[in-house]
This record gives structure tokens, C-alpha cells and sequence, in this order.
């Protein structure tokens, strides 16, 4: 617990020096802006909470994929991961703590986006089913912590991890099915997004905005949190044989 | 009671990464023995393998082969045990979250030895004193001189109270005085009862505050010795001094076997150096036959053994 509050106290202290982890709360606001435009445009009255919603779900992809998958690296470089792992605390501890931090920052984006719908578009999020609404948020976070250790346990070993990242969060987003539902894509690409907490979170997500009642709200949620779980021990997994490899090739700083 | 490190014929290989990179013996065999409470310097120069050896014993890199324990836990199988009884020290700038203050810093290392949060407080006020960093703690690391750093790592190595700190290269970048400080810091923690391995290129460093030096070349280790007694060790690395020889019989002696060095000094004399045993007997008899008496033998220092042993290019940094 201690190696989990410090890796959380950490991260809080890097973004606060260092704000750039926050960028994605600069541009959460902006896709609200984009998206509740398109639903504007065509007449789509019922689909502005969604709009407001997507760009939650996309900063916690981002921070995930930029930032959190990027943490083991980003010590690498500054010479700081033998240190860290030479500690009595385990790397995975202390990496939950920063990421649960960075997931925290990312759902501010939930606030931001409900302001600026409010203030630019006189738009806002009809709470139908707050509770489940909560809950989903919650085990959406839950399980982009874990796919986020996943990829900074396979990103250290990826020279170029960035470019992939940079290309890779857009597709994933339509993969995920965060803005159009993934039952729109393709018929091949579903069953690949079904294996996407992604796309159930953004689904559930979207039920819990609207009147009618969501069907099989707990087999949804519990299908986020177990996918959730596994991208967590997989994660974990990856993590343990990653730094097993390193710490056996002399690999866990660069020269 | 176990010796604090044990180091029993280590060796470690580094594959080449790239096709055309070589394979590098980085440590050859290397056994070593710290009791507790010691000093001990590894002296070698750039390259020697003293950084591997000091990752070896602090659980971050695996030998190749070979075994070594701290305080008689093994450092590959129970990296458990081995992680909250040691402290390192890793030399250089980086190391440290540039963009967090000094205090800061500290005391997410302190959280990282699991010392409650009250305890990380007091002890990263004391040892921001201790290092001499007080008035700066609340700066950020970015603006700290390269000196500053080096005595932050120090407080870094220190906070988690180990029994046993490895100190790799810590005081480059440090001006004299902050040296001189330095060494009375590493007094104060043997005083403490800590057991210190100091790896360095220094040999004044090695030579003033060391117990026991350990002299390490390619992988090698040459002799371990005190400071003082590396000297006898080596003792076909004399050296003769000698008043008015005349200068053909000096020419002679400079050509014969074992003889490595004749230097004129400034007053007139010369420095005869010998290189192989036996040889200093050829020397004193060829003067005493020529009828020089002023003559005066004696064992270099550790700065020529090291330069003898390891030649020019243990002092290049
Ligand atoms: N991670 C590594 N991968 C490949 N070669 C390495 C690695 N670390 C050290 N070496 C090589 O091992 C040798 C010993 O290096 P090192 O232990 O750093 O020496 P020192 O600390 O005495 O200067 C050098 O030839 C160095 O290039
Ligand atoms: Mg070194």
C-alpha cells in the first residue's frame, strides 16, 4: 500500500511540475466542441450526451497509451529503474500507484466536457442512471489501468514505442467504438472490438444517458471489469518476464 | 555472522547486441570478500567492470556465473532479503526526477524502503543537513549544480538506512571541498557500523578513506590489499634512488632486464624503477660496484602501482 501511495504521490507531483501530462484536458474540451458540432449538423438531437461522453473515453485511452505506457521508459531513460528496482517495493506496485493517479486526472475530463457542453451549446449529460453511470466510469478506469501496464511493460522493450502510440490511438479509438458504436463498424472488425473493454465501456457508457432501462447492466459491467482484470494479469505477466529478460541482458539502463 | 558482501568467482558476459559489436568479458572470475564494517575501495579505471560488479551486488543485473551474497543473502535468488539491507549510489547526473525538488525526491525514495511517512519526513530533513542541501531542499533538481546532484544521490543512497552501501563513482562532478566532505561523511557512516564497497577511478579517494583496496583491471582483480601494504604486495615495483652516479653506469643499468624506468631529477640524482623481481639486487649491486653509496630504496605509492599495473590509461577519465 505504501508503494502504491508513493508511485500516486509521485505522479501527482510530476504533473504538477511538469503539466504536460494534462494535454489531453485541453483537448477532452475541444472533441466535445467537434462532436457536438457533427450531431448538430445532422439533426441528431439524441446522440449530444454521447457526443459529450466520447471525449471522456478518449483521454483515458490517451493517457493510457501516451503517458501511462510510457512510465517504465521514461525512468529507463533517466537512469532511475535500477534504483527503483534495487528497493524493497515491487516496479508493479509503484506503477499502479502512478497510473491510478494519471487515470484520476483523466476523468476531470468528465467535468470539463459537462461545462463546456453546458456553456457553449446549452447541452448537458441527462443523468438517467447516475449510479450505474458512476460504476461503469469507475471499472472503465479500472481496467485502462491495467491494459496501460500491459503497454509500458511492452513499450520498454519497443524503440519506437512513441510513433506507434501516436499512430495507434485514433484507430483504437474507432476500435474501441468510444464515439460510433462499434456496431457500425465493419461485420469482420466486431468480434476484434468485442474483445475491447473499450467498446463495452463506451456502450454501457451510453445506456447509462439514456430513459429506457439498460439491459444486463451487471453482466456489462462485469464483462469491463473482467476484461479489465485480465489486461491486468497479463499486464503483470509481461511486466515480470520483461524485467527478468532485462535484468538478465544488463538491460535495465541505457549506457 | 556472514561477511556483509561475498563474491565468489563471478563472471559476467555481454553478448553482443548488434552483429558487429564484440562479446565483452566484463567481469573474469572475480571473488571478493567485505567484512563487516569495512571500507572497501574498488579501484580500477574506466572499463575495469566496476559498475557491473556493484549492479551485480545490488540485484539489478545477473551474473553470467559465480555467486555472491550480501550479508549472506544470495543476490540472485533472494533479491528480498538483499533490497532493504543495501543502499546505492549510482554516479552521474541522471538518477534523480529533474522536474521534483530535492526534498521531494528524497522522500519518494524513503516511501520506497517502506519507512512510515512521519519517519521519511525527519529523515529526508536530516539528511538534506547531512549532505549539506538544506537551504536548497525545496528547488528543483533541474536547477542544482552538478555537485549538488551528486550529494542528492548520496542522501538517495542513504535514506532506506542500509546496512550495506554500494557507492559507484559518487563524487565526479563534486568540487574539492564538497570531496573533503565527503570523506568526512563516509568516516561518520563507518562510525555507524555500515560497510561500505566504494568504486572508483580516484586513487586519493581510494587511498584516504578506504580499509582495503581492491585493485580491478578488464575484469580482473590485480591484488586486495590496504592502501598502504598494496605497495609491499607488489613489491617488484621498487624503485631506487640514487645521488651521483656517474652517467654511462646509469645507460648500463637502464638496459638491463627488469629495469622499466631511468628518469634524471632535478637535483642531479636518478630514479631507477624495477619492474621485475629480482631485479632491484642487479641494480644495487652495479651501483655499489661503481662506487655510488648514496643509494635509497622504497615502495611507491599506490598512484604508481596503479599506473605500473594498469599503465596510462587508468588515469584517463
Ligand atoms: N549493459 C551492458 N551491455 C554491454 N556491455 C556492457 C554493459 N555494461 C557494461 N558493459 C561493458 O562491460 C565493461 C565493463 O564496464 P563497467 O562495469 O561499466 O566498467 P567501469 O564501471 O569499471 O568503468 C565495459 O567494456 C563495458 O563496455
Ligand atoms: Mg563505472
Amino acid at each position: 500500500m505504501r508503494g502504491f501511495l508513493a508511485g500516486f504521490g509521485l505522479e501527482l507531483r510530476i504533473v504538477r511540475a511538469a503539466p504536460d501530462a494534462l494535454m489531453p484536458l485541453l483537448t477532452a474540451p475541444l472533441f466535445a466542441l467537434v462532436f457536438l458540432a457533427i450531431v448538430r449538423q445532422s439533426g441528431r438531437a439524441d446522440l449530444e450526451a454521447d457526443a459529450l461522453l466520447a471525449p471522456v473515453l478518449m483521454t483515458l485511452w490517451w493517457v493510457a497509451l501516451q503517458h501511462a505506457g510510457h512510465l517504465i521508459t521514461g525512468d529507463r531513460w533517466q537512469a532511475l529503474l535500477e534504483p527503483v528496482i534495487a528497493t524493497p517495493t515491487s516496479l508493479a506496485t509503484i506503477l499502479l500507484g502512478r497510473i491510478a493517479a494519471l487515470m484520476g486526472l483523466g476523468l476531470l475530463s468528465f467535468g470539463e466536457v459537462l461545462i463546456v457542453g453546458k456553456l457553449v451549446f446549452g447541452v448537458g449529460v441527462p443523468f438517467e442512471h447516475p449510479v450505474e453511470m458512476a460504476l461503469t466510469l469507475l471499472a472503465t478506469a479500472f481496467a485502462t489501468a491495467g491494459t496501460a501496464i500491459a503497454f509500458a511493460a511492452v513499450f520498454v522493450m519497443t524503440r519506437n514505442a512513441y510513433t506507434f502510440t501516436n499512430s495507434l490511438s485514433f484507430p483504437l479509438y474507432l476500435l474501441g467504438g468510444v464515439f460510433v458504436p462499434v456496431a457500425f463498424l465493419p461485420g469482420w472488425i466486431q468480434p476484434v472490438s468485442s474483445g475491447v473493454f473499450m467498446s463495452w465501456s463506451a456502450d454501457l457508457l451510453r445506456a447509462t444517458v439514456k430513459r429506457d432501462g439498460i439491459g444486463d447492466f451487471w453482466s456489462r459491467l462485469a464483462m469491463i471489469v473482467a476484461l479489465g482484470a485480465a489486461s491486468f494479469l497479463l499486464g503483470r505477466l509481461i511486466l515480470f518476464h520483461v524485467l527478468a529478460r532485462m535484468r538478465a541482458k544488463g538491460e535495465l539502463a541505457t549506457v | 555472522m556472514p561477511d556483509a558482501v561475498e563474491v565468489e568467482d563471478v563472471t559476467r558476459v555481454f553478448e553482443p547486441r548488434k552483429k558487429k559489436d564484440e562479446r565483452v568479458v566484463a567481469l573474469d572470475e572475480v571473488s571478493l570478500t567485505i567484512p563487516e564494517g569495512e571500507i572497501h575501495g574498488l579501484l580500477g579505471p574506466n572499463g575495469a567492470g566496476k559498475t557491473t560488479l556493484v549492479k551485480i551486488l545490488s540485484t539489478v543485473l545477473l551474473p553470467t556465473s559465480g555467486r555472491a551474497r550480501v550479508c549472506g543473502h544470495d543476490v540472485v535468488e533472494e533479491t528480498k532479503a538483499v533490497r532493504p539491507l543495501i543502499g546505492i549510489v549510482f554516479g552521474g547526473e541522471r538518477g534523480l526526477y529533474w522536474r521534483l525538488t530535492g526534498r521531494q525526491n528524497l522522500e519518494y525514495w524513503g516511501a520506497l524502503y517502506r519507512l512510515p511517512p512521519a519517519a521519511v519526513r525527519e529523515r529526508t530533513r536530516t539528511l538534506l543537513e547531512r549532505v549539506g542541501l538544506a537551504d536548497r531542499a525545496d528547488q528543483r533538481v533541474e536547477q542544482y549544480s552538478r555537485g549538488m546532484k551528486q550529494r542528492l544521490h548520496l542522501a538517495r543512497g542513504l535514506i532506506g538506512d542500509a546496512k550495506v552501501l554500494f557507492l559507484d563513482e559518487p563524487t565526479t562532478g563534486m568540487d574539492p571541498i564538497a570531496g573533503r566532505e565527503f570523506r568526512t561523511l563516509i568516516g561518520e557512516l563507518k562510525g555507524e557500523g555500515r560497510t561500505i564497497l566504494l568504486a572508483t577511478h580516484d586513487m586519493v579517494e581510494a587511498e584516504t578513506v578506504c580499509d582495503r583496496v581492491t585493485l580491478i583491471d578488464r575484469g580482473k582483480i590485480i591484488a586486495t590489499e590496504s592502501p598502504r601494504s598494496l605497495g609491499h604486495v607488489i613489491s617488484r615495483f621498487q624503485r631506487v634512488d640514487v645521488e651521483g652516479a656517474p652517467e654511462p653506469v646509469l645507460g648500463r643499468i637502464a638496459a638491463l632486464e627488469g629495469v622499466s624506468a631511468v628518469t634524471r631529477t632535478e637535483d642531479g640524482g636518478a630514479r631507477i624503477e624495477v619492474s621485475e623481481e629480482g631485479a632491484t639486487a642487479e641494480v644495487l649491486r652495479r651501483l655499489v660496484d661503481a662506487g655510488v653509496t648514496s643509494v635509497r630504496t622504497s615502495l611507491p605509492s599506490l598512484e604508481e602501482v596503479y599506473v605500473q599495473l594498469i599503465g596510462e590509461r587508468g588515469l584517463e577519465v
